[in-house]
């Protein structure tokens, strides 16, 4: 199965919206060695720059409109993301608890929902 | 008339049969209907050609092959499926008698229940559904609920764990340290519904036995986990004292004033078993602390017996080192109070702030005895009303009352 590891964290400790803070350089290092460990178990993965950089397209009744900023504002934001292919739910746990953060922070794990036979997340 | 035997069948076999079914189909929906199917067709064929030598194992074989049956259908309206396993053959099957045939699975099923990815009330309910049983209609009773709500979380468990692939194997033990813990803190979830409910009417006698036959069930494939046999002794001496716990006018009566001539002789040698077991191997881990705690209480012979309230106290400090929760700070105050006192007493809990407690009931309900035994009746009764406003079940209800109004006549 795959799954994508959601990463939330605050951006207060990598300097704000802006993610512009010292923390960024040390958190980069621990995501590469961390990604050198996940082998072939990573299908797709990136870090996203700071909410500050955010834009929203927001549909309503069929009338799209554009925002500055993230959605929903939250005192976590979205950081990062990963796919990973595991055999089960407890695979995906174990691989999630490697994820590095900053301080504290969660991780969502939320399975994929499978493609027919012949299309495939690109690796 | 073979539905009592049916029933009784379904009852002993059926939380084996489903883990069987879903170990093998990897499908918790599937194991559920095909034992469904197996048992309305028992309710067709048992009367008229007579029951089976092996009602069990009958039960097991029909349902496998409604299993089969549904697997096939399935595949033909969507070719995705992969192949269900073969079964595996066994020649023996209908000759040699009853549960042998059916593959023992139930801690997979448990394990799967269990799973900390689940909600904590959900994995006590489905637990209790698959794994033992129970009615719908039972459980929801104990849950507070009605039949269509929990049917509703029980869908939901059961499209989490599909959905979410949790594992069908029983994790290895590295894992079982936080494994495990999930299990037992959703047996208790489960044991405490039961043992509530039983204050009031006494209708789940039945539900706790169930509580019984699953931690014998693990404490018997896990011999090396303490707190596996430790929580196997809790319930057992809990249990045990069961028919002390309510007086002739449907009041509680506090563990030390319950005649020990009362509790089951039975279940206490049964639960000294685990106990020892548990301390053979050893951690002072908060359920064995509290485990201790039971035995305490468990070893006294007649009302004659002094109460062992230090001793309860000192297991009490242990735990607090461990666990420094309120229950535990309430719990410990009680004896805390028998040995040194109600005044000592009121100053450990002091700790805690009254304002985060006003709609805690054993906060109000230790605060209405302490401060009646230190003399400021006012107080006391203000504490006892506060109690009494917060819905304790009936048994206690009538306790409280009792102890407000012996204040009023002081």
């Amino acid at each position: 199965m795959q799954y994508m590891l959601l990463i939330y964290e605050n951006e207060e400790v990598f300097g704000g919206p802006e993610k512009d803070g010292p923390a960024m350089a040390d958190i980069r290092v621990r995501h590469f060695n961390f990604l050198s460990n996940l082998g072939d178990k990573r299908v797709a993965g990136g870090g996203l720059k700071g909410t500050a950089y955010a834009t929203t397209v927001r549909t309503v009744d069929g009338a799209q409109t554009i925002h500055d900023g993230p959605f929903p504002e939250a005192k976590e934001q979205l950081g990062g993301y990963y796919v990973v292919e595991a055999a089960d739910l407890d695979e995906a746990i174990a691989i999630a608890k490697q994820v590095p953060l900053g301080r504290d922070g969660a991780i969502e794990i939320r399975p994929l929902i499978a493609m027919p036979p012949g299309v495939s997340v690109q690796r | 008339m073979a539905s009592a035997l049916l029933e009784q069948t379904y009852r002993s076999a059926g939380g084996r049969i489903i883990a069987a079914l879903a170990a093998r189909f990897r499908d918790l929906d599937l194991a559920e209907e095909a034992l469904a199917e197996a048992c309305s067709r028992a309710a067709k064929v048992w009367p008229g050609s007579g029951p089976p030598d092996a009602p069990s194992a009958w039960l097991y074989r029909t349902a496998e092959r409604a299993a089969l049956d549904m697997v096939r259908r399935r595949q033909v309206r969507q070719t995705l499926l992969p192949e269900p396993p073969e079964p595996e053959p066994n020649a023996e099957d209908l000759m040699s008698s009853d549960d042998a045939n059916i593959p023992e699975e139930r801690l997979r099923l448990i394990f799967i229940c269990c799973h900390p990815a689940v909600a904590p009330d959900s994995r006590a309910a489905l637990t209790l559904r698959l794994v033992c049983g129970l009615e719908i209609a039972e459980i929801a009773r104990a849950f507070l609920t009605n039949d269509i709500a929990l049917q509703q979380r029980l869908v939901r468990a059961k499209r989490k764990i599909r959905e979410a692939g949790v594992s069908f194997e029983v994790p290895g033990p590295e894992h079982w340290a936080e494994r495990l813990s999930a299990v037992l803190s959703t047996l208790e979830v489960a044991y405490s519904k039961a043992h509530e409910d039983a204050a009031g009417s006494g209708r789940h006698a039945g539900f706790a036995a169930e509580m019984l036959g699953l931690t014998a069930l693990l404490a018997s494939m896990m011999p090396d986990e303490a707190e596996v046999q430790a929580l196997a002794a809790i319930i057992r001496f809990a249990e045990a004292r069961r028919p002390a716990r309510l007086g002739a006018d449907g009041s509680m009566i506090p563990l030390s004033e319950q005649d020990p001539a009362r509790w089951s002789t039975e279940l206490i040698t049964d639960a000294r078993r685990y106990c020892g077991r548990a301390l053979s191997i050893g951690l002072p881990a908060p359920r064995i602390l509290n485990m201790m705690i039971h035995a305490l209480w468990c070893g006294r012979r007649s009302l004659d017996d002094p109460p062992p309230w230090k001793a309860v106290l000192s297991a009490y400090d242990m735990l607090l080192a461990l666990q420094d929760n309120p229950i535990v700070t309430i719990n410990r105050a009680v004896a805390l109070a028998e040995v040194e006192g109600p005044d000592a007493a009121l100053a450990a809990i002091a700790a805690l702030e009254p304002e985060r407690f006003a709609t805690f009931l054993p906060y109000q309900a230790l605060m209405g005895d302490l401060l009646a035994r230190a003399g400021d009746t006012t107080a006391a009764r203000a504490a006892f009303d506060r109690a009494l406003e917060l819905g304790p079940g009936e048994a206690e209800w009538r306790y409280l009352a009792a102890r407000r109004a012996a204040l009023s006549d002081a």
